[in-house]
C-alpha cells in the first residue's frame, strides 16, 4: 500500500513550505478588488484580488481594518500588504492583508468615474428629484463626527444666524473602514427620526483618501432613498464627491452648508421691523382717512340740522296733542248732550209718572200687571197710585162696548 | 387679545396677513390687529433674543450594519 498523508497533513505541510518561503511572508500585491464584504459580526474584510487573468482570495481582519483611512470597494485598484499563507481548513491559498491603499489617483478615479455614471444612468442625480429645503427649519439631523471641527463650524454659524433651530446630532465616524455603515445607519436613523426636517451630511477638510468614503455607493443610494432633503459638505471647496451629486444641495464647505441650511436673523429681524412699520403706517393712514371723512360731514353744522328738525318735529307733536285733545272734549260734549236727552225721553215715558196724575195701574198678588180684561170675580188684586197701595177684591168684571169705552176716553 | 401663536413661524405668517388685511377692514377691526401685530412683533423678537441653539444626539446604531442589499458588480 502506497504510503499517504491526511488532509490536515497536507495542507499543514504546504503552510509550513509557504511559510519558509521569504517572499511570501511580507509582500505588496497589486490587484483590483471584487466580491467585496464585510462581516457584519466579526468586522473582517473579505474580498478578492484580481487583475486580468488571476484572483486571490484576500482577508483583512477587523483590528488591522480599523486602520484603514479610505473605505475599499468593489473595483478600486489597491495595494495590499500583506502575507500569503494557507487557511489550513479549507486549503485556500489566500492573501492576508494588514494594510491596503489606493493604487494611483487613476485607479481611484476610474473607479468614480465609473460609479458616477451608473449612478447618474440610474437619475439618482436628476434634477427633478432635487428638493427644496425648509425655510426655516426647526431640527437638522447632522451626520458627523461627534468631536470634528465640522460640527463645531456648523454649530458656530447656527448659533450666529439661527439659533431656533435644533441640532439633532448623529455621531459617526467620517473615515476608517467603519465610516461607510456608520454614516448609512446615520442617514437612516435621522431620516426615520419625525424631529429632523433635512439631514446635512459634513466632514471637514482632508486628504482624498479621507474623503473617499463619501463616494460609497451605498450612501448615495440611502441618501437617495431619503424622504427628507439632504445637503452635503464634505472637505473644501474643490472636493467633489459622489455624495455631493445626489444630494439635494451641495455646500462647498461645513459652515458654507449651515448658511445654506438656515435665515439669517439679521433678515428676519429686518423683516419684521419692515412689517411692523407698514403696519404702523397702516394704522396711520386709516386713522388719517376716519378723521378727513369725520371733517366733510361739518359735526357743528350737522348737529344744528338735527336740532332744526327735532324742532320742527317737536312742534307738529304739540300741534297734534293739542287737536286730539280739542276733538276729545267736544266729542265728550256731544255725547253728554244725547245722553242728557235720552233720559228725559225716558222720564216722559215712566209709566209711574202718569200714576201721579190718578190713573191707577192693576196688579195681582205677586205684584205683575194685570189687564182689567183677565181679571175675575172674587180675585184679590192691588190697585197701586201715586204714593198708595189699595188692596182689592173683584166684584164683577163687565166687558164694555167699543162705543161705551170711547166715551169713558172722552 | 388672542393666545400666543404656537411658533416663530406662525407668528411671522400672522404679521404678514395682518398687513394685507388692513389694508381693507373697518377701523375698530384695524386697531384690534394693530394691537395684535404689536404682541407678534414682541413675541418674535423675544424668541430671538432669548434663543441659545440645542444640540442633542440619537444612537445612529439602529440597523445593525451590512443588512442591506451589497451592491456589487457582475
Amino acid at each position: 500500500m502506497a504510503d499517504f498523508i491526511s488532509v490536515t497533513a497536507l495542507n499543514r505541510l504546504a503552510r509550513q513550505v509557504l511559510a519558509a518561503s521569504e517572499p511570501l511572508n511580507s509582500l505588496i500585491v497589486c490587484g483590483e478588488i471584487s466580491n467585496f464584504t464585510r462581516h457584519y459580526k466579526s468586522g473582517h474584510l473579505y474580498f478578492t484580488l484580481k487583475d486580468a487573468e488571476s484572483a486571490i482570495k484576500t482577508v483583512m481582519f477587523r483590528d488591522k481594518a480599523r486602520l484603514l483611512r479610505f473605505a475599499p470597494q468593489n473595483g478600486i485598484l489597491v495595494l495590499a500588504y500583506g502575507h500569503v499563507t494557507i487557511y489550513e481548513r479549507d486549503g485556500a491559498f489566500q492573501l492576508y492583508a494588514d494594510y491596503l491603499r489606493p493604487f494611483g489617483a487613476g485607479a481611484a478615479q476610474m473607479a468614480f468615474d465609473a460609479l458616477k455614471k451608473k449612478l447618474e444612468g440610474e437619475g439618482l442625480f436628476a434634477p427633478e428629484h432635487k428638493r427644496p429645503l425648509p425655510p426655516i427649519p426647526h431640527c437638522i439631523g447632522v451626520v458627523t463626527s461627534k468631536t470634528g471641527a465640522a460640527l463645531q463650524d456648523v454649530k458656530n454659524v447656527i448659533s450666529r444666524r439661527w439659533p431656533l433651530t435644533q441640532l439633532l446630532l448623529a455621531p459617526v465616524s467620517v473615515q476608517g473602514i467603519e465610516a461607510e455603515d456608520s454614516i448609512v445607519a446615520g442617514i437612516r436613523a435621522l431620516d426615520s427620526d419625525p424631529r429632523a426636517e433635512l439631514i446635512l451630511v459634513t466632514r471637514g477638510g482632508g486628504s482624498k483618501e479621507d474623503l473617499w468614503v463619501f463616494n460609497s455607493e451605498r450612501i448615495a443610494r440611502a441618501v437617495y432613498a431619503c424622504r427628507k432633503p439632504v445637503v452635503s459638505a464634505v472637505g473644501h471647496e474643490i472636493d467633489y464627491t459622489i455624495l455631493d451629486y445626489v444630494a439635494d444641495l451641495r455646500a462647498p464647505t461645513p459652515s458654507a452648508a449651515a448658511e445654506l441650511c438656515v435665515p439669517d436673523q439679521q433678515r428676519i429681524r429686518a423683516e419684521i421691523c419692515s412689517l411692523g412699520e407698514n403696519i404702523q403706517k397702516n394704522i396711520q393712514d386709516s386713522l388719517r382717512m376716519c378723521y378727513n371723512t369725520l371733517r366733510s360731514v361739518r359735526p357743528a353744522e350737522t348737529i344744528t340740522c338735527v336740532h332744526a328738525a327735532m324742532d320742527a318735529r317737536q312742534k307738529l307733536l304739540t300741534d297734534c296733542a293739542a287737536q286730539l285733545d280739542r276733538a276729545g272734549k267736544a266729542m265728550l260734549r256731544q255725547k253728554q248732550a244725547a245722553l242728557g236727552s235720552a233720559a228725559e225721553l225716558a222720564a216722559a215715558l215712566n209709566p209711574y209718572t202718569v200714576l201721579a196724575r190718578g190713573y191707577a195701574m192693576v196688579e195681582d198678588q205677586k205684584g205683575h200687571c194685570r189687564t182689567v180684561m183677565e181679571l175675575r170675580a172674587g180675585e184679590e188684586i192691588h190697585l197701586r197710585g201715586a204714593q198708595a197701595l189699595a188692596h182689592c177684591t173683584v166684584n164683577q168684571v163687565r166687558k164694555l162696548d167699543t162705543h161705551e169705552e170711547s166715551t169713558e176716553i172722552l | 387679545m388672542k393666545k400666543a401663536p404656537k411658533s416663530f413661524e406662525e407668528a411671522l405668517a400672522r404679521l404678514q396677513t395682518i398687513l394685507t388685511q388692513m389694508q381693507d377692514t373697518p377701523l375698530a377691526e384695524s386697531v384690534k390687529l394693530y394691537a395684535e401685530a404689536a404682541d407678534l412683533i414682541q413675541y418674535c423678537n423675544v424668541a430671538l433674543d432669548k434663543a441659545r441653539l440645542q444640540v442633542e444626539e440619537i444612537d445612529a446604531r439602529l440597523q445593525p450594519a451590512g443588512k442591506d442589499p451589497l451592491t456589487t458588480e457582475d
